[in-house]
């Protein structure tokens, strides 16, 4: 008689258990996802970034996330902004805030990782133009570098191309890329 | 420079990042991750593939119209022309260098001219290039002659041979001499006369103006001007032209 209400309680301990088992499960694989999403970007960035040493294992990585982060970074989030809908409901105001948080890191991860931001410091050209070299302005102790090929010959100024660093063009019909 | 087409397909490159302060670029076509200086790719679809390279200089404005009249020059783009720096080049020269080869022979930021012969790769660095030009030197039995231009500051590579066998070249400095005796002007262009010893005159384009060889060419050899630490870098065995390994 005496066991009974043991015995119910110990019943009852588990359905009580049973809410917050998927809440724990869904922040685990809510903080994965964002740590995938974020990574996505930002490893690659913190290894490839300028005035730091390259190391040759960690450049692969790197290439290797820059290549799937468009893909990587949509599919993480939008895993991510599923179970923080889920979430969502169940939570107090601090938990939504972290939550809105690790949301704007996925979301710049996901928007970074589709942008060039190399060309934000050194600007492509886009549609080159040529000039005769004597209406060129250039000082002729100036270095250029140059190429020919049958009558077309063309120099391309190393202060310009020490900036853009490559250009696409096409010489006498042979496309090249010139780079500096 | 390199040409940009790949089994008949053409590849437009852009900026994408850097690899210890070589640049890195893909392709807009598959994506492929490009080393600049190698022209070799070293990740993505087509992973392994090298770019053909295209045989360029490194000219000084002037040296260059005198020789192509008829070229054209890169125009500035208008809105970045503020950007563009004239002092570049001090300025890339103080920058600290993340990959160094100390027991090297020479500083990371000396610059050197490189030079690859069927995978023999050898640099002559830049400052007694300049005091020492024309080099006569060989590099796996090709005969180079690497020299410095009528300016000073351009520079190229020829394989040494004419009609097959190895000639000798240098640059005769009696030009100015003879010239004042005979009254003639001297001008603020220093003389530059590449004779060999048959006694035919060559220009800078590698080409005999008189003599026995007249209206032969050399045999034009791609070279790169860099830094040593880059230089080294990609050419782990690379000799250096004066050094204690370069004597074979």
């Amino acid at each position: 008689m005496t066991t009974s209400p043991r015995v119910h309680g110990q019943i009852g301990n588990l359905p009580h258990r049973e809410p917050e088992s998927p809440h724990l499960r869904l922040w685990l694989a809510f903080s994965l996802s964002a740590i995938v999403a974020i990574g996505f970007f930002f490893i690659p960035a913190f290894v490839i970034r300028p005035f730091s040493y390259q190391a040759p294992r960690a450049l692969v990585v790197a290439m290797a996330l820059r290549q799937r982060a468009p893909v990587g970074t949509l599919v993480a989030g939008l895993i991510c902004l599923v179970l923080a809908l889920v979430l969502w409901r169940a939570i107090g105001a601090w938990r939504k805030s972290l939550i809105a948080l690790v949301m704007i890191f996925v979301a710049f991860s996901a928007t970074m990782a589709r942008l060039n931001y190399f060309e934000w410091m050194f600007h492509p050209i886009d549609s080159q133009q040529f000039i005769a070299q004597t209406a060129s302005k250039l000082d002729s102790k100036e270095m250029i570098m140059a190429v020919s090929f049958g009558n077309d010959a063309r120099a391309y100024p190393i202060r310009q191309m020490a900036y853009h660093h490559v250009l696409n063009d096409v010489v006498a019909g042979t496309p090249i890329a010139v780079t500096y | 420079m390199w040409k940009r087409s790949l089994n008949g397909r053409d590849l437009h490159f852009y900026l994408a990042g850097i690899n210890n302060q070589n640049f890195l670029m893909r392709d807009r076509e598959t994506g492929t991750w490009w080393q600049q200086i190698t022209g070799k790719a070293i990740y993505g679809p087509l992973q392994g593939a090298s770019l053909e390279l295209v045989l360029s200089d490194e000219l000084t404005f002037g040296e260059w119209r005198s020789e192509f009249p008829g070229g054209r020059v890169l125009a500035p783009v208008a809105k970045y022309a503020k950007e563009y720096d004239s002092d570049w080049e001090p300025k890339v020269a103080k920058l600290p260098v993340v990959i160094s080869f100390p027991g090297t022979e020479l500083k990371s930021r000396d610059v050197v001219i490189g030079v690859v012969i069927d995978g023999a790769a050898r640099a002559y660095p830049w400052t007694s290039f300049t005091k020492e030009s024309p080099v006569i030197d060989h590099l796996n039995g090709t005969p180079l002659l690497v020299v410095l231009g009528p300016d000073g500051k351009s520079f190229r590579v020829f394989v040494s041979r004419v009609d097959g066998r190895e000639a000798e070249f240098f640059l005769r400095t009696d030009t100015a001499a003879s010239q004042e005796s005979s009254g003639y002007r001297p001008t603020d262009k220093k003389p530059w006369s590449l004779i060999d010893s048959s006694g035919s005159e060559w220009n800078f384009q590698g080409c005999a103006i008189s003599g026995p060889a007249q209206g032969k060419c050399l045999e034009r050899i791609p070279a790169l001007k860099d830094y040593w630490f880059d230089w080294r870098n990609y050419h782990a065995e690379t000799s250096v032209y004066g050094g204690s390994a370069s004597a074979h």
